[in-house]
């Protein structure tokens, strides 16, 4: 592609480029994507083209298709443009603050319109790109069996990518201009973990409800809901759906309304574009509290003032909390099983538990004693090396336990004898993965937050290990308070083994364990 | 304690990492001097630090601080110093009062002793008003100053600082330096390594130039005139790390 420097296409190459790069790193360090990546996205989306002509000839090619489908596909792509809003938030707190390059081209004589335009252009290829790779094949296949209708799959991806990429893009300098930089950045981020959390409980509220309410029920209500008039398969509502599915006029509908979105964010906005960059390095501070008496809380005892510390920092993280707490969410489903049962507690709640509860600790481990800011501050201290430690593991077994203690106590009250093994196995669950944590843990920085399994492959494989034992323990030993006989004998033996495989593991990860430089 | 016992003692003092790093240093430091450690980047300097403060080990030698062998008993001699980086040790997501609190915690300082100390430092460094804000937003200046707050809020004997003035604006610097002063004037000792050889020259009473890990050179800013051609620290410095 030959581009005049300087040009919209130039910048859109250096824009395609630096997506590249960005796509290519990971943790501060460039990997080669290697024959083996390559060949295994290849086989990926040929396995993808050859899902998709099954789906197609199952189809039909009479070219006919019942119109429920448009409300499966309009729900579907409702799913999708919350994925795209929160990757078009990511994808712009990106382009706009973290990449670092603004400052560059804005001082050179490009005009600010190309440089907004190609940036947005950057945003929609973004949020498109997954999308494109999963449904592409039903297009091309579309198209060799003469279903030419598909192509609005195309056009439905590409309008949506592009009006919540516009969405993305207008809020995050939006919210740059009120809250500035930084904190848009852990918003998007915040947004872009409750996205997934979200679609994650919807799903599962419509299975608890179905498991809850009587078949009948839930029949009569999805009934009433189809008989109403914006509900109606003629609805507008489905009109999104309609054009995946190719029905022309949505389909163009849905084109003009990308084009007019795109045209006018860039009209409108490059100007605030500049502007709101500029605002964001100068709000940060400015959203201060005005200053008050100055308290000063001084403790006598060091183990609570490292606790206390150790929370602090975790509670003003928002983007730390987002990523951590987001497996909680997934306690939210497994929390209404265990307070919604009359009867005895499934082995089901038992390992759920353990598994949420250990999974928790480790990360919040990893936090607090890997990612210490300040680790020279703690070894030039006098402070007894023993103290820090316990606190700390103290500041990251409590949270979990906390959480799971009033569910735990219910359980209990309900059904003694399974609500103390299942206590025991969590708490088991949280005590090893804190310690496995703390014995192998590399230290890193708590924005690597994510990228910390990456990194350190063994301590993942012991926590992997640790978490499925006290998991799996938890499962047996409900199950056994339900059983009799040799089914029970053999039920024991498991649940021995799966001890015997914690405790091991827990041995190994204290041997192995990293010693200071 | 003898008046006497020099505030920091090092005897053949050494440490390697693949190559030597520091490399048999002897040291001694006087109770109430402000002794400034110069040498060129990767002489040692921030290595001889960072064993003083038990952060590193020393593969041989002795350190003592105010007469207590570090490695016998760390905590006794880490409680009568203090450490401040180029790079502050804080905690981001922190406020300045809470830093404090959690530093006075770690020296295990008493709240009725604390509580005032804070107070006067952040009155002291111009960081009162900041009070309620975290210090991520902080600017490097005030970082530094906060984390020199942190350093003495436990009222060291002595105070060991790596390029204390590194990034900090002229009234910072000036901030920094009165403190400085005011700490040796109070009985204290500092011991300071930096690039700003203005620095060393006004402030401190006795230099020591180190260079490939060795000390090459040690004595007031007369005695290292007299073994060169005289002329500005600077001259002087550039002359000893030449020669060696």
């Amino acid at each position: 592609m030959k581009a005049a420097p300087g040009s919209s296409l130039w910048l859109l190459r250096h824009e395609l480029r630096m997506a590249w790069y960005n796509s290519v790193v990971s943790g501060g360090t460039r990997r080669r994507m290697g024959w083996a990546s390559i060949a295994v996205w290849a086989v990926t989306w040929t396995l993808l083209h050859v899902g998709a002509f099954v789906v197609l000839r199952r189809l039909g090619t009479d070219g006919s298709m019942d119109p429920r489908f448009a409300v499966v596909a309009t729900i579907a792509l409702a799913a999708i443009a919350i994925f795209m809003l929160s990757s078009s938030l990511k994808a712009s707190v990106l382009a706009l603050f973290e990449r670092g390059d603004l400052d560059l081209l804005l001082s050179s004589p490009l005009p600010s319109r190309s440089i907004f335009t190609v940036r947005l252009l950057g945003v929609i290829l973004a949020c498109a790109a997954l999308y494109l790779f999963l449904f592409g094949p039903l297009v091309h296949v579309g198209l060799v069996l003469g279903q030419f209708r598909w192509l609005g799959v195309y056009v439905a991806i590409a309008t949506m990518a592009t009006l919540m990429a516009c969405l993305g893009m207008l809020l995050t300098l939006a919210l740059v201009r009120v809250l500035g930089a930084r904190r848009t950045r852990v918003l998007a981020q915040v947004l872009s973990a409750l996205a997934g959390a979200l679609l994650f409980l919807l799903s599962q509220s419509f299975s608890l409800l179905s498991q809850t309410t009587d078949a009948g029920a839930t029949e009569r209500t999805l009934q009433r809901l189809a008989d109403s008039p914006w509900l109606a398969q003629d609805s507008p509502l489905w009109l999104p759906g309609r054009a995946v599915l190719g029905d022309p006029l949505p389909a163009l509908g849905m084109a003009v309304l990308g084009i007019a979105a795109f045209m006018l964010t860039v009209g409108l906005t490059h100007r605030f574009f500049v502007h709101g960059l500029q605002q964001a390095a100068s709000n940060e501070r400015a959203l201060g509290k005005p200053a008050g008496a100055m308290r000063l809380r001084f403790r006598r005892n060091l183990f609570d003032t490292i606790v206390v510390k150790e929370w602090r920092l975790i509670a003003r993280d928002p983007q730390l909390i987002s990523q951590v707490l987001l497996q909680l969410v997934y306690l939210v489903p497994l929390l209404f099983l265990v307070l919604r049962h009359n009867d005895t507690p499934g082995p089901g709640i038992g390992a759920g538990l353990a598994l949420l509860c250990s999974s928790l600790a480790g990360s919040l481990a990893w936090i607090v004693v890997a990612a210490e800011d300040a680790p020279d501050l703690l070894q030039s201290s006098p402070a007894a090396g023993r103290t820090i430690v316990l606190a700390k593991l103290a500041a990251c077994v409590m949270p979990p336990l906390l959480v799971v203690a009033v569910p735990l106590l219910w359980l209990v009250v309900r059904a003694p004898l399974a609500g103390v093994l299942i206590g025991f196995a969590v708490v088991a669950a949280v005590l090893s993965a804190a310690l496995i944590v703390k014995w192998q843990a590399r230290p890193g920085k708590r924005s690597d937050f994510k990228m910390r399994g990456k990194e350190n492959f063994m301590c993942s494989m012991f926590e992997l290990v640790n978490t499925l034992c006290w998991g799996g323990l938890g499962w047996l030993l409900v199950r056994l308070t339900n059983e009799t006989g040799s089914a029970a004998g053999s039920t024991a033996l498991m649940a021995a083994g799966a001890m015997a495989v914690a405790l091991l593991t827990l041995l190994l990860a204290w041997l192995l364990r990293r010693r200071p430089a | 304690m003898n008046s006497d016992t020099p505030a920091l003692q090092l005897r053949s003092l050494r440490k390697a990492f693949g190559r030597p790093a520091v490399d048999g240093i002897d040291l001694q430091v006087r109770r109430g001097e402000l002794y400034a450690l110069l040498g060129p980047n990767g002489a040692g300097k921030t290595t001889t630090l960072r064993m003083v403060t038990g952060l590193l080990a020393p593969d041989s030698g002795q350190i003592e601080v105010l007469g207590i062998d570090l490695a016998a008993n760390p905590a006794a001699a880490k409680q009568k110093m203090a450490y401040l980086p180029d790079d502050p040790m804080l905690y981001g997501k922190l406020k300045p009062t809470e830093y404090l609190e959690f530093v006075a915690g770690l020296w295990g300082i008493a709240p009725e002793e604390a509580e005032p100390r804070a107070r006067r430092l952040l009155d002291w460094l111009d960081l009162s008003k900041h009070a309620h804000e975290l210090t991520e937003g902080f600017s490097r200046g005030m970082k530094q100053k906060l984390a020199l707050a942190g350093a003495l809020i436990h009222e060291p004997e002595l105070l060991i600082l790596d390029e204390p003035l590194t990034g900090l604006d002229a009234a910072a610097a000036r901030q920094v330096k009165d403190l400085l002063v005011s700490h040796v004037a109070q009985g204290g000792t500092v011991i300071l390594t930096t690039h700003i050889l203005e620095v060393a020259e006004r402030l401190a009473q006795r230099i020591g130039i180190i260079r490939q890990g060795r000390l090459i050179a040690e004595g007031t800013l007369e005695e290292l005139r007299e073994r060169t051609l005289g002329g500005s620290l600077e001259d002087v410095f550039l002359q000893l790390t030449e020669q060696a």
